[in-house]
């Protein structure tokens, strides 16, 4: 088992994401139980590797550049949005019936959560830090509402919200994106466009397991959703969505 | 008398390019960014976007692409900044390590070279990484010594270390590219960290 002090002369590569191999593994894996000196080694050289970021020649962008940037930040446009808007409103429909309601259904969560508990470790998947994921489920501020349950199509799972934490998707039976492609969630807050959310991979069996961290407005949140987008994902939606959660209400 | 905003020149000692790399009220900025004032992001921009676009040109050899690849920075910025704590961080160095990472997921997907690490990446880059950063990590003093780390080394070790930053190139596949034994080009990946720590240790101590 490598020590911190073997481990610590490739903080720099873990920092910059180019480190593989054993040395990988087993760095992730010190971090993941919370080593003080791994985290911290990482933590400062992922803040000095910041200094490379000042060495190239500077360049100067073009003038269009900012006014592209802020346009984003504005209220979109978008021709899908009323696609978007009326396949939501289907989904909310079909999919109230399959919402879960924590304070009056408790202890079915409880043994669901658990056998998510049990999936999280059982799987291991790749996608999140395991023991991030376990704290977002032992949250008892996290409510959970299910999609595609029932349906012969895939895919189907669950997503779980936290005012403070952010969003878990638990998904199965999504096969990978091909080459050139990626999933990308979206947080759709009301009477507003879609709001990019990251990208995540699934696993061979079609399983993924994707957390955004962060506060989470929930009361002004409406659903869930994903879309396979281009390799880097995209501002706003290019396809329509693979499955929606509806979130309102919980 | 300096002035409390910190200039850098460049590597290329142009002074008609200085650079703003860190700013006293960077917090108050991300503060607002949370708070989602418009205008924090304009500020955000003419703060940090030349440099994010020049790191990203630097690493893409392509003007469109950079440009497309400095927005989504932003704008990932823009969605993730809730979760970073102006108190506790630093905004810049949070900022250009998004910008870089974009630029090294973009390479990697012309490449084929979509892997594991890419999602590493992501969680690399989560704000509350950053939560312990000096508000003034970026000055002038820890870039003129990184500048100068970097004539100590050898040509090999500075070849790598460029390759892991700037191409985000993993030990084995920079022997690949180089047609090294993997034994060896782990030695000047060490030993150039070596002297990148070793001359930045050096700040500390003054």
């Amino acid at each position: 088992m490598s020590t911190c002090h073997e481990l610590s002369e490739v903080y720099e590569l873990y920092a910059l994401g180019v480190l593989d191999g054993e040395e990988a593994t087993a760095l992730a894996e010190h971090i993941r139980t919370g080593c003080p000196t791994c985290s911290s080694g990482v933590q400062e050289a992922l803040i000095s590797a910041a200094l490379l970021a000042t060495m190239p020649e500077q360049v100067e962008p073009p003038t269009r550049l900012r006014k592209r940037i802020l346009d984003n930040i504005g209220p979109e446009k978008s021709s899908a949005a009323w696609a978007w808007m009326s396949l939501w409103a289907a989904a909310t429909a079909a999919l109230l019936i399959g919402v879960i309601f924590l304070n009056t259904e408790r202890s079915k969560n409880d043994r669901e959560l658990a056998q998510l508990r049990f999936e999280v470790r059982r799987d291991a998947l790749n996608l999140i830090n395991a023991h991030m994921a376990l704290e977002f489920l032992d949250a008892p501020e996290t409510k959970t509402v299910t999609f595609g349950q029932g349906k012969p199509q895939p895919p189907h799972g669950r997503v779980l919200v936290n005012a403070k934490r952010g969003v878990m998707l638990i998904v199965a039976n999504l096969p990978p994106a091909p080459a050139g492609k990626i999933y990308e969630m979206w947080l759709i807050p009301k009477g507003r466009p879609p709001q990019p959310a990251g990208l995540f991979q699934t696993d061979e069996q079609g399983t993924a397991m994707y957390v955004r961290e962060g506060t989470l407005d929930l009361a002004n949140t409406d659903a869930v959703a994903v879309s396979l987008e281009p390799q880097r994902g995209s501002l706003a939606p290019t396809t329509t969505p693979l499955f929606v959660a509806a979130t309102s209400g919980l | 008398m300096m002035s409390s905003v910190v200039y850098a020149s460049t590597l290329a000692d142009d002074s008609k390019w200085k650079t703003r790399l860190s700013f006293p009220d960077d917090s108050a900025l991300a503060e607002r960014l949370r708070n989602r004032e418009p205008q924090a992001m304009a500020d955000l921009y003419d703060r940090y976007g030349r440099l994010a676009y020049s790191l990203i040109y630097r690493i893409v050899h392509n003007a469109s692409v950079a440009e497309d690849l400095v927005q989504e920075t932003f704008l990932r910025v823009w969605n993730q900044v809730r979760a970073f704590d102006p108190q506790r961080g630093a905004l810049s160095p949070w900022l250009l390590t998004v910008a870089r990472n974009r630029a090294i997921d973009y390479l990697r997907s012309v490449d084929n070279r979509v892997s594991q690490r890419t999602f590493e990446l992501e969680k690399i880059e989560h704000p509350a990484t950053f939560a312990t950063a000096e508000q003034d990590i970026l000055n002038l003093d820890r870039i003129r010594l990184l500048k100068d780390a970097f004539t100590k080394l050898t040509d090999q070790q500075r070849v790598v270390i460029e390759m892991a930053y700037y191409e985000g190139l993993s030990q084995s596949e920079m022997a690949e590219r180089i047609k090294q034994p993997l034994g060896t080009v782990k030695t000047w990946v060490r030993s150039a960290l070596k002297i990148l720590r070793r001359q930045l240790g050096a700040e500390a101590a003054i």
